[in-house]
């Protein structure tokens, strides 16, 4: 299987439904939809739900957006509102 | 250490400072605390359930939003208010998920710098119904997000209770502006409204009585069976009346009206009474009685016309030798009758002067010839009849001037004026003739002379002598005083 046909996985950790939270949700799905249409597959965790799942990222304040692959892992705190500043994060020279 | 064991050390510094830094800048609102080795979630600035809570029990739809215009919260209210469900707004933009009034009114409170409270009021549609509404928005700080929360308060009850308000008093002002008297009667005929002109009806106040007992009527061209309550009656059950004549026998000022009657039905409901509507008709009626006296004058003034022209024609008859003579004669006549008909046609049918009558059967003679025709003080007015019976006889002297007397000659001439004194109770006209050949009295007594000595005779005061004298014929005229003015 090779890289491109496996989407690459983005996690977003959020809190419930507190502002940045709602916001961060929304920020990733239309940066997504917008510029990394099919690349990306994302998952939502929700650690009010089940607070543990903080642990696998060692996630400490939220909103946080995880990506695993490839390496090496990178982490974007906030409610994504920079676009630019998600992109640049995301898109790693020469992937 | 191993190069690798140094990048990974670099690595998590580096996400240290930068969760520091995102925590300073207020960029997230939780963080995860290890507690007894399980990992918590606490807020920042406190939980969002509580201002959930204090949403839902607001009485008015309220929502808190981002300064994007992100939904962060929207209570139960709110969420019946524009119609969707609480779980599918929240994240989603209010812009989006309104409707467009909606949409448009929030873009403009959002408008930065927002610092105070702002408001505007909506009105759109919702189930077919348009309802309206006053938006609120005040800043508002939800944990480390800036925010604006948003009230809805429902205002279509006032606006639509003020609409029927205006609505009313724009009807009371129709009513009370109409020329035409107005009634209002509930479904027991009793009188609820009056206008104006409806008080030329009745003597006093007649809201609170029955229409029937304050507006009897009488129906002339009914027959006895119908009454003020029948027009009622049929009108509260729907059937309307349009344009009965009637008449009010105890109206203290106009009697005569035409009446009109209609269901009152207001939008949907059931007919919750009727709306009684009178017309002035004496003005109508007056018309038509001035028509039928005109009428009857016509009639009366062409039958004398014809027994007039049936007794000229065989009058003349009788005078004349042949069929010529008659012709010109009679003729002559009718054309004199014509010529005072004519004058009283372009006068209306009123009063005529003397001096018109004079003028007008004497042009066909005197046309051309200035000086032939003198008249002094022939300015008094006389009845149409006294004109039609001058005017044959001034055609009668004039003809007999054209053919034996001063008209008959260049240089003969005619002077027609008042001879009697004032005071006198008589009017006489003197014809006088001069310049003309000699006459002698004529042998035979001509119909001419008929018409000039009995036209006038029609009146105690009217008639006509004739004096041959040698130097030119004089006639001495009196008018009828009842016909002069």
């Amino acid at each position: 299987m090779t890289q491109a046909s496996n989407p690459k996985k983005l996690t977003l950790y959020v809190a419930g439904q507190t502002p940045k939270s709602l916001a961060a949700i929304a920020n990733l799905k239309k940066i997504t939809e917008e510029h990394m249409q099919g690349q990306y597959e994302i998952e939502v965790i929700d650690l009010r739900q089940n607070p543990k799942l903080a642990k696998e990222h060692s996630i400490v304040a939220i909103p946080t957006l995880v990506r695993e692959l490839p390496v090496p892992i990178r982490k974007i705190i906030g409610d994504l509102s920079d676009v630019e500043k998600v992109l640049v994060n995301l898109k790693v020279q020469g992937e | 250490m191993s190069q690798s064991e140094i990048d990974e050390l670099r690595r998590r510094l580096s996400e240290a400072e930068d969760t520091l830094q995102a925590i300073r800048q207020g960029d997230v609102d939780a963080l995860v605390v290890e507690q007894h080795d399980a990992p918590q979630i606490f807020d920042i600035g406190g939980g969002a359930d509580a201002y959930h809570a204090f949403m839902e029990v607001m009485n008015v739809g309220a929502a808190a939003i981002d300064p994007a215009g992100r939904i962060l919260y929207a209570n139960a209210k709110l969420t019946s208010v524009l119609g969707f469900t609480q779980n599918s707004v929240q994240g989603s933009m209010i812009g989006e998920v309104s409707p467009p009034p909606v949409a448009d009114a929030i873009d403009r409170l959002l408008e930065p710098p927002l610092v105070g409270p702002v408001s505007a009021e909506v009105t759109f549609e919702r189930n077919g119904e348009c309802v309206h509404f006053i938006l609120a928005a005040n800043p508002l700080q939800l944990s480390t997000t800036f925010g604006v929360a948003v009230t809805f308060t429902d205002v279509t009850e006032r606006v639509r209770a003020e609409a029927a308000e205006q609505s009313e008093r724009a009807a009371r002002a129709v009513i009370a502006s109409a020329n035409e008297a107005v009634l209002v009667c509930d479904t027991n005929g009793i009188i609820t409204h009056t206008n104006a002109a409806a008080q030329a009806l009745f003597e006093g106040d007649a809201l609170g009585r029955t229409f029937a007992e304050a507006v009897p009527l009488v129906f002339p061209d009914a027959t006895g069976l119908m009454r003020s309550e029948d027009i009622v009656a049929m009108a509260v059950q729907g059937t309307a009346v349009q344009g009965v004549e009637a008449h009010a026998p105890q109206a203290p000022k106009v009697k005569d009206y035409l009446v009109s009657a209609a269901p009152l039905q207001i939008g949907n409901d059931a007919i919750s009474g009727c709306v009684v509507t009178m017309v002035d008709l004496s003005q109508r009626k007056a018309a038509e009685q001035q028509q039928l006296l005109l009428m009857r004058e016509l009639d009366h003034r062409v039958k004398n016309t014809l027994a007039l022209v049936l007794s000229i024609s065989s009058r003349t008859l009788n005078h004349e030798d042949t069929l010529e003579g008659f012709q010109k004669a009679f003729t002559g006549r009718i054309q004199a009758l014509a010529a005072t008909h004519n004058l009283l046609a372009e006068n209306s049918w009123t009063n005529l002067t003397i001096e018109d009558v004079v003028q007008s059967e004497l042009a066909p003679f005197t046309s051309g010839a200035a000086g032939r025709l003198v008249t002094h003080n022939l300015s008094r007015l006389m009845a149409p009849r006294a004109a039609i019976a001058f005017g044959l006889v001034i055609h009668e002297l004039a003809t007999n001037a054209a053919k034996y007397g001063a008209l008959s000659v260049p240089g003969g001439r005619v002077t027609v004026q008042p001879i009697s004194a004032a005071g006198e109770e008589r009017f006489v006209i003197e014809w006088r003739e001069s310049g003309g050949p000699q006459i002698s009295v004529p042998t035979r007594h001509g119909f001419g002379q008929t018409v000039i000595t009995r036209s006038l005779q029609y009146s105690a005061s009217g008639g006509a002598e004739v004096e041959f004298a040698s130097e030119g014929l004089v006639c001495r005229i009196s008018l009828p005083l009842e016909d002069l003015f």
